[in-house]
């Protein structure tokens, strides 16, 4: 009985029948936000890569179709490149900042001296802008007086010395190092927080049955850490793919575009050569690459979730 | 989608219009009778340098009180804003009567074949002004065809040396030719000085090593025909002659790590003694007058010794708006600033040499002298590349400029690869 009653007060208020419609007015402002700041742009974006426009007020948009997308993958010079080391950054960043911040956040989940100190010294990096965090690593590899070949130079290392940010074979990497200096304490706060959230009861269980530290941590922490590892990858791969600001304060592409990378590439075609629908082109190719290697691990990491 | 274009570039622009510093204010703030006064509208690029600032308002306010019926309201942009302004507003009632923009057929000449830029030449007529600049400033508003512009500035690159480096190698006088100028890089090199300074994070830096190269190699008249690509750059061994220059001074005579520094360094070296040479323009003078009356006494300046006589510069002027319907106030305004007296009044605040021809080089600083002969000598003037060519073209010619001197492009490739994206974006 009053099961039914329940159940006739949620009709009567319409709860359950239209749940879309009762939501509706809470959405609509965030909704109209969204499509009007991100839609609206991504779509003219994509729009623009089908045209040739200058930019001119007066000129008008002239309608190619895939014209810029054929240029791109015959006649540009730098956009392989660039979508190569794109790629490579997220590859990179899965690889090394992340099992880094992993690595730091096991170390430092542990009671021990400074613990605080150490936590703060490795996340302060993530909150410097990143144009300063490149005005200051462009010092640090200053080729006469930055602190690396100066350092090397001292401990009688000085053939080791490098044009960290001249030399087109490693000035991408040089950029990347910086990154990770800047990133890891950002992804360490993140596993720091997954692991307040491992039962300890799981933990001292396995600790009861005979298990070993590195058994605990495949068999008990890493599936306990699944939600954030997903919201870590994520946010990485994100923000690997839209990458520009390190680059653009360090070498702006260079030299001789050999750190070029798909985001600033895009700026680049659109705002210095104002060639807008080429930059457009950059940029839809860029959405397609993040769009296919974040939904599908998306995906499958949510069903992963479901199952659980 | 041009409507929905239009929608999103008007709001662009009001945002910079509203972001944009300087101004003298509105329409009749000036209390010579509002009603009555035409106001025109001057976007300018804006300026670090208060003296230049306060200069210009002197200007401005010398204007009015001359002319109480024409108010002079300046707008101010960054290089970027200024670039990405005019563009929105070129068509619309926004655009401004008169802008200052640099002259060449990259810059200068984009706004001109998309009608930003009205013809004055019946104004050059009216105000006699074909008699108040000599020929190389006249060039630079006269290559569109008619007259575009009026001079502002005209500022020409040389090379700057160190002359007790110079004694120190055994250098005895300024090289006359090319092959004089290797020479003495190498005595340079042989006696332990870094012969030349440069920089590679500013692409355009090494581009001024690279263009009087081409100049040299190639001769003037081919010179012109590449940077405006009525030559194939393919076709030419002259440019893997310049190529192959540029990659022996990349190898040779450039200062260590050059690849990975910036401007502001590699003058440092300069400055520090160093390095021997760098290529820098006339403004240079006054950064060297900022170091003290030694380092006035130590520094040099010849032209680049391409052969041809001309010299490496670029200028700016004012343009009026192609759809101005205050045009006669508007060039008013332009001859009364380019005139002799106010160009004397400012001498040097905005170059070396004024673009009036009535006018003194600036006496203030000795090194400005130097200037003056090499303008006088000069038979003409050739361009910066990256002013001369379009904007997509120049980032190609510097990725490639680059390319070469890292050894990823071999100089004989240089001139294919340049040529093969040329005719892909045509």
């Amino acid at each position: 009985m009053p099961a039914r009653a329940s159940t006739r007060r949620s009709r009567h208020y319409g709860v359950h029948r239209h749940p879309v419609r009762k939501s509706l007015p809470y959405l609509l402002p965030a909704g109209l936000l969204y499509a009007v700041f991100l839609l609206y742009p991504m779509v003219a974006s994509v729009g623009l890569s089908f045209q040739k426009w200058t930019g001119f007020r007066t000129a008008e948009p002239e309608f190619v179709g895939l014209d810029n997308y054929v240029r791109l993958f015959t006649s540009d010079p730098v956009f392989f490149r660039a979508a190569l080391n794109s790629v490579v950054w997220v590859v990179l960043s899965l690889a090394v900042p992340m099992v880094l911040s992993f690595l730091l956040a096991l170390a430092l989940n542990r009671q021990m001296v400074g613990r605080n100190l150490f936590r703060s010294v490795i996340y302060i990096p993530a909150v410097f802008a990143s144009i300063t965090v490149a005005a200051m690593w462009k010092w640090i590899y200053n080729p006469q007086f930055g602190l690396v070949n100066q350092t090397l130079r001292s401990i009688g290392l000085g053939s080791w010395a490098q044009q960290w940010l001249g030399d087109p074979k490693i000035a991408f990497f040089s950029i990347f190092v910086a990154s990770i200096w800047q990133g890891v304490g950002f992804n360490m706060v993140l596993f720091l927080a997954g692991l307040q959230q491992v039962p300890q009861e799981l933990v001292e269980a396995a600790t009861i049955d005979g298990a070993g530290t590195w058994q605990r941590l495949i068999a008990v922490t890493l599936p306990a850490l699944r939600p954030t590892v997903v919201v870590v990858i994520i946010l990485t791969i994100i923000s690997s793919l839209k990458v520009f600001d390190l680059v653009m304060g360090m070498t702006t592409g260079g030299p001789a575009q050999s750190s070029q990378v798909l985001a600033l590439w895009s700026y680049q075609q659109s705002f210095s050569s104002h060639a807008f629908g080429m930059g457009g082109a950059v940029a839809t190719v860029l959405l397609i690459i993040s769009l296919a290697l974040v939904v599908p691990y998306l995906v499958w990491a949510l069903r992963g979730e479901e199952e659980n | 989608m041009k409507n929905k274009l239009a929608v999103l570039a008007s709001a662009a622009l009001a945002i910079t219009l509203a972001g944009c510093s300087g101004g003298n204010g509105p329409a009749g703030d000036s209390g010579s009778g509002a009603n009555t006064s035409t106001e025109i509208n001057i976007w300018t690029l804006a300026s670090a340098n208060p003296a230049k600032d306060a200069a210009w308002d002197k200007l401005v306010k010398d204007f009015e009180t001359a002319n109480p019926d024409i108010t002079v309201k300046t707008d101010s942009y960054s290089t970027d804003q200024l670039k990405e302004s005019l563009r929105l507003a070129t068509g619309t009632p926004s655009f401004p009567d008169a802008y200052m923009y640099w002259e060449g057929p990259g810059l200068g000449g984009e706004l001109v074949a998309a009608g930003a830029s009205m013809d004055i030449t019946k104004y050059y007529d009216q105000y006699k002004w074909n008699d108040r600049f000599n020929d190389t400033v006249l060039a630079n508003v006269t290559r569109y065809g008619g007259h575009h512009g009026v001079p502002w500035t005209i500022q020409g690159e040389g090379l700057w040396y160190n002359k007790a480096l110079f004694k120190q190698a055994g250098i005895t006088s300024e090289p006359k030719t090319y092959d004089e100028l290797v020479a003495a890089a190498d005595k340079l090199k042989a006696a332990g000085v870094t012969p030349f300074a440069t920089a590679g994070t500013v692409n355009w830096y090494i581009m001024r090593l690279l263009d009087p190269l081409i100049e040299t190699k190639c001769g003037a008249a081919m010179m012109d025909k590449l940077a405006t690509t009525a030559e194939a750059w393919d076709k030419q061994t002259c440019v893997t002659e310049a190529f192959t220059e540029l990659k022996k001074w990349g190898d040779n005579y450039f200062n260590d790590g050059y690849m990975a520094l910036d401007t502001d360094s590699a003058t440092d070296l300069f400055f520090r003694g160093e390095a021997a040479m760098v290529m820098e323009g006339a403004w240079f003078g006054g950064d060297v007058k900022e170091k003290g009356p030694d380092m006035m006494n130590d520094v040099g300046l010849f032209s680049f010794p391409t052969g041809t006589g001309r010299l490496y510069g670029f200028g700016e002027g004012f343009y009026v708006g192609a759809n101005s319907t205050k045009a006669d106030a508007t060039v008013k305004f332009l001859d009364f600033i380019t005139s002799a007296p106010s160009q004397k009044e400012f001498s040097g605040l905005w170059g070396a040499i004024s673009v009036n021809k009535e006018v003194p080089p600036d006496s203030s600083n000795p090194l400005n002298a130097g200037w003056e002969s090499i303008f006088n000598q000069a038979t003409g003037m050739y361009l910066n590349n990256d002013q001369a060519m379009s904007l997509a073209n120049v980032t190609e010619f510097w990725r490639i400029q680059n390319s070469v001197l890292t050894g990823d492009i071999a100089p004989d490739q240089a001139g294919a690869a340049f040529q093969q994206f040329i005719e892909a974006n045509k």
